[in-house]
């Protein structure tokens, strides 16, 4: 089984192909936020790198957010439409889970914030369990302020991880036993993507390309004030 | 010729999610246009936020449908064209980006498409046989401009609005009048039972140059309402109307005379409104000139439009690059 997983919800885009002997070939960009111009040539290069035809992938996986909702988008429609041509199913991961995953050797709360814009970030928190982590509480969009506030009373030692955490790093700090994991983690992954489907997709937790929806938390402005001017 | 013939186009540059499979720019095989119009009648416009992610939802189902009811297999693309500008940016990466995916996966070119153009092509879509060097009267929410199509590929704008596009005023008077929303249809019937000469709304700019302002006509639709209250609606609609068509038909009458052309056709969503039709018309018979009015569904956004221009593109530029993005500020 061969997974095709794309991820563009950050600054960074990628894809990465893997299955049974884990991830073949993966890339990734994180210059110039041109999603649209280089996700396509990366499939392409992966794709080859890998030595496979894209005819051999099976599942087509897909960072569904939270993120910057244009860069998100360029993913998520790239993917489908992969899905839908190629007659596979989709497997759709947080983002906040792919950027918990590759430090998931620690004893310490895990905690992924990913930059949303507009002095805010999207927040999870997760702990080790094996094989993985298990997201503990659900997604949210807060304010860093706000964040480091709640933080500070659970009193644990916490790990915070991604580029939310990285950007709003001077509210962190100084927090009581709190650490950061560094910059070549800040970023959702395309090769944990493709294991963390990996492991779904033996399970057939799948869905097919008119079903996935993308994970935006933050409803569009119009629609907010719109709800405000009503209420 | 005979290679990438049948072509898959997709459309998302505004709030009409499209696509539609055409044979060598001539024969559509099918066009599937799903609207948003719902989507964004409470907020009197279109949003590109909410546009972006209604087109995520509904480019899948909407690309499946056209292959289905062009009765054909997804091996049986040659080639799929997308628009890739101008438009809303949000909107356009998600149809150039599923554009590319199935070229990959299917093997075929990915040709990025001008929606402008694509819009000059829908008539010829109907007509094969229209004759250039033709006029082109390009009116929509987003653009108003006059169009030398001198040959394939080769255009020249010789006007354009300086301030409103056509639709966009149409969309204002309406909001104003309390009419709803999309303003230019329900307008263009409310205006079938008023007066268009019971209000003379000025005519800007109507002898001066081929470019256009609206901006003028929509304030003083605004103060006549505001002067007299009791005035009926359908008097304001058609009167209004009525003077957007005989600015927009007497320059295109006089660039026609002026430029040579052999006819004079209309595209984009105002050209759909019933009395700028029918004045092109007469204004071709009284010249003795070639007119050509798209149905109305070629005259709004569709993807069979798009798949035409990228026919006519690909054979005379061959595919686009793989790494294509959106050009939203994209001219002709
Ligand atoms: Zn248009």
């Amino acid at each position: 089984m061969l997974i095709l997983g794309i991820e563009s919800a950050t600054a960074q885009v990628g894809c990465a192909v893997g299955g049974h002997e884990g991830v073949l070939a993966s890339c990734h960009t994180s210059k110039g936020r041109r999603h649209a111009e280089n996700l396509a040539p990366q499939i392409d290069f992966v794709r080859r790198q890998a030595r496979i035809e894209l005819e051999e992938i099976s599942v087509v996986a897909i960072d569904l957010g939270p993120g910057l909702f244009t860069g998100l988008r360029v993913g998520i429609a790239t993917a489908m439409a992969m899905a839908h041509a190629l007659n596979v199913p989709m497997i759709g991961v947080s983002s906040l889970d792919l950027v918990a995953f590759p430090v998931r050797f620690t004893s310490r709360l895990i905690v992924a914030v990913l930059d949303a814009r507009r002095g805010e970030v999207f927040s999870a928190c997760y702990r080790h369990v094996p094989g993985g982590v298990q997201r503990i509480t659900e997604p949210q969009v807060i304010t860093p302020e706000d964040l480091a506030g709640e933080l500070q009373a659970t009193g644990e030692d916490v790990l915070l991880v991604g580029d939310g955490a990285l950007r709003y790093a001077d509210l962190f700090a100084d927090l009581k036993g709190v650490d950061m994991a560094d910059h070549g983690l800040a970023h959702p992954s395309a090769s944990s993507l493709v294991q963390l489907a990996h492991a779904q997709a033996l399970r057939e937790e799948w869905v097919q390309p008119w079903e996935l929806q993308p994970m935006y938390l933050r409803k569009p402005d119009a629609e907010i004030n719109w709800i405000r001017r009503d209420s | 010729m005979t290679d990438f013939n049948q072509i898959l186009g997709i459309e998302t540059s505004c709030d009409e999610t499209a696509a539609a499979v055409v044979v060598a720019a001539q024969t559509v095989r099918s066009s599937v246009v799903s609207s948003q119009i719902e989507l964004h009648a409470r907020y009197g416009g279109v949003v590109p936020e909410i546009a972006s992610r209604a087109h995520v939802e509904l480019l899948t189902p909407v690309v499946a449908q056209a292959i289905v009811e062009a009765g054909i297999e997804n091996a049986d693309v040659d080639a799929v064209a997308a628009t890739y500008g101008p438009g809303l940016v949000g909107s356009l990466l998600v149809g150039v980006s599923a554009a590319k995916a199935l070229a990959l996966v299917w093997d075929v070119p990915f040709v990025g498409v001008n929606h402008l153009e694509a819009h000059l092509y829908a008539s010829f879509l109907e007509e094969p046989t229209l004759e250039l060097p033709l006029m082109v009267l390009l009116v929509s929410g987003g653009h108003t401009m006059l169009v030398n199509m001198k040959g394939h590929g080769d255009y020249e704008i010789i006007g354009s609005t300086l301030d409103d596009a056509a639709g966009e005023a149409y969309d204002k008077v309406a909001r104003y009048l309390g009419l709803g929303y999309p303003g230019g249809p329900i307008l263009d019937e409310l205006s079938l039972q008023g007066d268009p000469t019971a209000i003379a709304f000025p005519r800007a700019m109507k002898n001066d140059g081929y470019d256009f302002s609206f901006s003028g006509l929509k304030t003083s639709v605004v103060n006549h309402v505001r002067k007299n209250p009791d005035v009926e609606a359908a008097d304001v609609a058609a009167s209004f109307q009525e003077a957007v068509a005989d600015v927009l038909v007497t320059k295109a009458r006089r660039a026609a005379r002026e430029y040579g052309s052999k006819g004079i056709c209309i595209g984009g969503g105002v050209a759909a409104n019933s009395r700028l039709r029918e004045a092109v018309l007469d204004a071709c018979v009284a010249d003795d000139l070639q007119a050509f009015l798209p149905s109305r569904s070629m005259c709004t956004d569709n993807a069979a439009m798009v798949a035409a221009a990228g026919w006519h593109r690909l054979h005379s530029d061959g595919p686009s690059r793989i790494d294509l993005g959106a050009n939203p500020s994209l001219s002709l």
